[in-house]
C-alpha cells in the first residue's frame, strides 16, 4: 500500500483530498505546515508520494519540495505540488525545486487519481 | 451540514480576518508588498477550498477578488482608498455569503445576491482600467506556441496504420525530478494498448561516466488508443520541458515519419532502423522517404532555410519568458527576505491542532474533580500521619497542580485577535462621523480564558464605539483646544495580580461632569443635595437608564446603555470603572478574572464555617491582638487599612477568639482587611456557580468542596473590599443612605455595621 504525505494549510482541502485518497486505498499522512512535513520526512517516515500546497505560511511548498528532495531516502519520491490555472511561473519553480508534477486545483477525484496513477511507482 | 463544509466555513472565517486585518495594514503602509501577498493568499485559499466543496457563488466572488488582488500583487495596479473599501466591502460581503453557507441555504438571498452583483461590477471596473495593457498579449503569444506544436500533413503516401507514434527522449534530469520514465510508459499503455515500443539507448554513456541517477533512455511507442493528442501528451506533461516528445497521429504521411526521423537526434538510418522495428514503418518506406526528402532539400536549399527561421523563431520567446521568470522569482524572495518577521509569527501561529471546545471543557471539568480528589487525598495523608505516604500525596498533588496549569494553558487565548477586530470599526466609524481617529493596540499577546474573550467582545465593543462618538471630538474642536485633529482611541491588556486588565481610552473631550450630575437629578438616581467625589459622579453612567446624549445616534445609542456593559462584565466576575480628566480623555478599565474555572484558594476558618479568598488578591495575613474598637481601620506602618469582620458580615455565631487573623487583600487598587477567626493555607480549588436562588448575594463569588467533602464560601473580594471602603466612607458621612450608585450589596454593609 502506497502511503501519501499531503501537506497543505488549508484544512479544508486537507480534509477533502484525504478521504478521496483513503477512499481510493492508500494510506494518507496529513500535515498542515512545510515544518510539521519536514519534521515527519526527517524522522524517515514511509512515504511514496507527496502532494503539497505551494502557498503557506512560514516554508513555502517550493521550500519544502527542495528541502525534501535533498533528503536520501526521498531522492527519487514523486512529488506532486497543487497549484491552480493561474500560476504557472510558480511552476517552473517548483520542477525546478524538484518536483515531479503538478496537480491543478480544484480537482476531480478522477483527475487527481490519474495523476497520482501517473508519478506512483 | 456535513464536516467538510464546516471546517470550510470555519477556515474562511479565519482567512477573511486575515484578509480584513491585511487590508487595514494596507491602507496604513500601502508600501509593503507583502501586505498584498498575505491578502491575496487569503483570498487564494477561500477560492480555492470554495472550489472543494463545490459552493459556486463563493468561488465566483472570490475568483473576481482574486483577480484584483493579482493585478495589485503582480504591481499593475496601485492600491486607493477606493479600492480599500471596495475590497472591505467584499470582505463583508464574503462574510454574508458564508452566513447563507452556514445557514444551509443553497442560494443567496436576493438583496445579499444583488450586493453581490454590484460588488462584481465594481472590481469589473476597477480591473477593466488595468488589464488591456498586458494580458492580450501574453495569450497570443501562447496561442501561437500551441500552433506550433500542432503536426500537420505535407503530403507523400499516407503510412498504413491506425496507431499513434509517440518518440521521446527523456532528459537526463527527470528522474532527479521523482519521474519514473517507467511509470510514465506504464500509465501510456493505460490509456489503450501499446503495440510497439522500441527502447532507445544510444545515448547511453560508456559505464566508467553512466551517471546512474541520470537517464539516459528514449523511447518509440506505438500506441493503439481513443484518446486525443491532447491526452497523450498530457502524459509527459510534468517531463515536457525536460524531454523531446514527438507524436504523430494515426494515419499520418511518410513524410511525417520522415521528417520526425530526421529531427530525433540520432542517426538517420539508426532511427529508421529502430521505427522499421517497432512496426511504424516498412523498411522500403524508410528508405524511399528518406532518399526523397534529402533530394527536396537539396532542390530547395532556400525554403529549408526559411523553415529555419521560424522553427527558431520560438526560441527567444522562450527566453523571453524565462528571463522573466527568474526576475519574479527574486522579487518574490527578496518580499519574502523583508517580510520574514512576520511570516515566522504566521508560521508559528500555523502550528496548531484544531481541538473541539466541548472536548477541552471536559478536560478542564475532569482535572477540577482531580485537583478535588487529589486535595482529599492530601488531607487524608496528613491524617494518617505516615510519612511515605504524605510524600506520594504531595509528589502527586504536585503533578497535579501541573496538569492544572497545562489545561488551563490550553484555554488561553490572545486577546490580540479580539483587539484587531476594532480596526476596522474605527476606520468605518470615523469616516462616518467625518472624525480622524486612529487606533492604537498594547498588549495583544496577554492571555486570557477563551470563554472570556469570546464575552468580552460585546461590551468592549460598546465602549470604544462610545469613545468614538461621545469621547473624541470633532476635528475644529480638537484644533481649538490646540490637540492634533487626528484623536486616538487606545486598546491596552495587561495582567494584574491575577486578573486581566483591559483599558479602553481615548484622548477626547472627558466625560462632563456637570451633565453626568444634571441627568442623574433628572432621572432621580441621586438627590440634589447629595455630596458625590468626582469618580462616583463618573461611575453614574453604568446606572441603569442613564444616557447623556439625547438623541440617538446610529452609533452607540441602541437603547443600551453602559449598564448593560457593566452587567455584562460583572456576568464574567469583572468589574468596570471609569476615570476621566476634562479636556484629557477618559479611560475605562476592565478588571477580569483570567480563568472561571479554577482558582488558587486561601483557606480561612471562622467559627466552624470555611471560606476561600482567592489567593491573587491576598498581600499578606496579620496577626493583630486587639482590632475592637469604633472604626474599622487600622494603622498598617503607617497606612491606613479598613477591614471587615466576617464574623459581623454573615452572622457567624459564636465568639471572636482572643487572637483574630486579618488577610490584607487587594483589588483594584484598594486594600482591605478581612478579619477572620483562624488561617488554614493555600487550597487549589475548582469554582461551582451558587444556584441561582444566591445570584444577588454579595460578598460570596462561588462555593467549593474541600477535600473534607464540605462545603467551603468562594469570597468575592472586589465585593468585600467595595464594602469596606463604602462602609467606611459611609461612617464618614454619617447615615446617608446610600445611593443608588453605590453597589446594590452596600445594604449588607450597612446592616454589617449597625450590628
Amino acid at each position: 500500500m502506497s502511503t501519501i504525505m499531503l501537506v497543505d494549510d488549508s484544512a479544508t482541502i486537507l480534509l477533502s483530498i484525504s478521504s478521496i485518497l483513503t477512499k481510493a486505498g492508500y494510506s494518507v499522512e496529513k500535515a498542515s505546515n512545510s515544518e510539521a512535513a519536514l519534521q515527519k520526512f526527517n524522522a524517515n517516515v514511509k512515504v511514496d508520494l507527496l502532494i503539497t500546497d505551494l502557498n503557506m505560511p512560514g516554508m513555502n511548498g517550493i521550500e519544502l519540495i527542495r528541502e525534501v528532495r535533498q533528503l536520501p531516502p526521498y531522492k527519487f519520491m514523486p512529488i506532486l505540488f497543487l497549484t491552480t490555472e493561474s500560476q504557472q511561473a510558480k511552476r517552473q519553480e517548483a520542477k525546478a525545486a524538484g518536483a515531479s508534477g503538478w496537480i491543478v486545483k480544484p480537482a476531480t477525484a478522477d483527475e487527481l487519481l490519474n495523476t497520482i496513477k501517473l508519478v506512483l511507482r | 451540514m456535513d464536516e467538510l463544509t464546516s471546517v470550510f466555513i470555519q477556515e474562511s472565517r479565519e482567512q477573511l480576518a486575515e484578509m480584513e486585518a491585511g487590508l487595514l495594514r494596507l491602507e496604513q503602509t500601502p508600501d509593503d508588498a507583502s501586505g498584498i501577498d498575505t491578502i491575496f493568499r487569503a483570498a487564494h485559499t477561500i477560492k480555492g477550498a470554495s472550489g472543494v466543496i463545490e459552493c459556486q457563488f463563493i468561488e465566483t466572488f472570490m475568483h473576481r477578488v482574486e483577480n484584483i488582488l493579482d493585478a495589485l500583487r503582480n504591481g499593475e495596479a496601485d492600491i486607493s482608498a477606493a479600492l480599500t473599501t471596495l475590497l472591505l466591502e467584499c470582505c463583508d460581503h464574503l462574510g454574508s455569503l458564508l452566513d447563507v453557507l452556514a445557514a444551509q441555504a443553497s442560494e443567496p438571498s436576493a438583496d445579499v445576491a444583488a450586493r453581490g452583483e454590484a460588488l462584481s461590477e465594481h472590481l469589473e471596473q476597477f480591473l477593466s482600467a488595468i488589464v488591456p495593457t498586458q494580458e492580450p498579449a501574453a495569450r497570443t503569444n501562447l496561442a501561437a506556441q500551441d500552433d506550433d506544436g500542432e503536426v500537420e500533413s505535407s503530403g507523400g503516401g499516407v503510412v498504413n496504420t491506425d496507431s499513434w507514434h509517440i518518440s521521446v527522449r527523456f532528459g537526463p534530469n527527470v528522474m532527479r525530478g521523482g519521474v519514473d520514465p517507467l511509470s510514465l510508459l506504464r500509465y501510456l499503455g493505460g490509456l489503450g494498448e501499446i503495440i510497439g515500443i522500441e527502447t532507445v539507448s544510444d545515448g547511453l554513456p560508456p559505464a566508467a561516466d553512466m551517471d546512474p541517477e541520470s537517464c539516459y533512455l528514449g523511447f518509440e511507442v506505438r500506441l493503439q488508443t481513443k484518446a486525443s493528442k491532447a491526452d497523450i501528451e498530457r502524459v509527459f506533461t510534468f517531463v515536457s520541458d525536460e524531454c523531446d516528445l514527438r507524436i504523430l497521429p494515426p494515419h499520418s504521411n511518410v513524410a511525417d515519419y520522415i521528417r520526425l526521423i530526421q529531427e530525433l537526434p540520432e542517426d538517420d538510418m539508426r532511427i529508421g532502423e529502430i521505427l522499421v522495428r517497432c512496426g511504424a514503418l516498412t523498411q522500403a518506406e524508410v528508405d524511399h522517404g528518406l532518399q526523397a526528402q534529402h533530394e527536396v532539400l537539396l532542390a530547395q536549399g532556400e525554403s529549408s532555410g526559411g523553415a529555419d527561421t521560424t522553427a527558431a523563431s520560438p526560441a527567444p520567446l522562450g527566453a523571453i519568458l524565462v528571463d522573466s521568470k527568474v526576475v519574479h522569482k527574486e522579487t518574490v524572495e527578496a518580499a519574502i527576505a523583508k517580510q520574514n518577521q512576520v511570516v515566522d509569527k504566521r508560521a508559528r501561529e500555523a502550528q496548531l491542532v484544531r481541538v473541539h471546545a466541548d472536548k477541552l471543557d471536559k478536560l478542564i471539568d475532569l482535572v477540577g474533580e482531580l485537583v478535588i480528589a487529589g486535595a482529599s487525598a492530601n488531607l487524608l495523608a496528613l491524617k494518617s500521619r505516615q510519612t511515605d505516604l504524605v510524600e506520594a500525596t504531595s509528589v502527586l498533588s504536585r503533578l497535579v497542580e501541573d496538569i492544572r496549569d497545562s489545561a488551563l494553558q490550553l484555554r488561553m487565548v490572545q486577546i490580540g485577535d479580539t483587539f484587531n477586530r476594532f480596526h476596522r470599526v474605527v476606520r468605518d466609524v470615523s469616516k462616518d462621523l467625518g472624525k480622524e481617529i486612529e487606533l492604537s493596540i498594547s498588549g495583544a499577546e496577554t492571555e486570557l480564558d477563551k470563554t472570556v474573550v469570546e464575552k468580552i467582545g460585546d461590551p468592549l465593543m460598546h465602549l470604544v464605539r462610545n469613545s468614538l462618538d461621545h469621547g473624541i471630538e470633532p476635528v475644529a474642536v480638537r484644533l481649538e483646544r490646540g490637540k492634533p485633529a487626528c484623536g486616538r482611541v487606545s486598546l491596552n491588556a495587561y495582567h494584574d495580580s491575577g486578573s486581566i486588565v483591559i483599558e479602553v481610552s481615548d484622548d477626547g473631550g472627558g466625560l462632563n461632569l456637570e451633565r453626568i450630575r444634571a441627568k442623574a437629578i433628572e432621572r432621580e438616581l441621586i438627590q440634589p443635595g447629595d455630596t458625590l467625589s468626582e469618580s462616583d459622579i463618573q461611575n453614574l453612567i453604568f446606572e441603569p437608564g442613564f444616557s447623556t446624549v439625547e438623541t440617538v445616534s446610529k452609533l452607540s445609542g441602541r437603547g443600551v446603555g453602559m449598564d448593560v456593559v457593566r452587567r455584562n462584565i460583572t456576568a464574567l466576575r469583572g468589574t468596570v470603572d471609569v476615570a476621566s480628566v476634562a479636556g484629557e480623555g477618559a479611560t475605562f478599565t476592565i478588571r477580569l478574572p483570567l480563568t472561571l474555572a479554577i482558582i488558587d484558594g486561601f483557606l480561612v476558618g471562622v467559627d466552624k464555617a470555611a471560606y476561600v479568598i482567592p489567593l491573587d488578591s491576598v498581600v499578606e495575613c496579620i496577626e493583630h491582638k486587639d482590632i475592637s474598637g469604633g472604626r474599622n481601620f487600622l494603622n498598617l506602618r503607617g497606612e491606613p487599612l479598613p477591614f471587615i469582620r466576617l464574623r459581623e458580615l454573615f452572622e457567624v455565631g459564636g465568639q471572636a477568639p482572643a487572637r483574630e487573623s486579618i488577610v490584607v487583600v487587594q483589588f483594584g487598587g484598594q486594600r482591605a482587611g478581612i478579619v477572620v477567626d483562624q488561617l488554614m493555607g493555600e487550597f487549589q480549588t475548582v469554582i461551582k456557580p451558587l444556584g441561582r436562588l444566591f445570584a444577588k448575594l454579595r460578598g460570596i463569588g462561588g462555593s467549593t468542596i474541600l477535600g473534607s467533602g464540605e462545603v467551603a464560601l468562594i469570597l468575592d473580594v472586589a465585593a468585600l473590599v467595595n464594602m469596606v471602603s463604602r462602609s467606611e466612607e459611609t461612617l464618614l458621612y454619617g447615615h446617608r443612605v446610600a445611593s443608588p450608585f453605590a453597589l446594590s450589596g452596600s445594604n449588607t454593609v450597612i446592616r454589617g455595621n449597625e450590628h
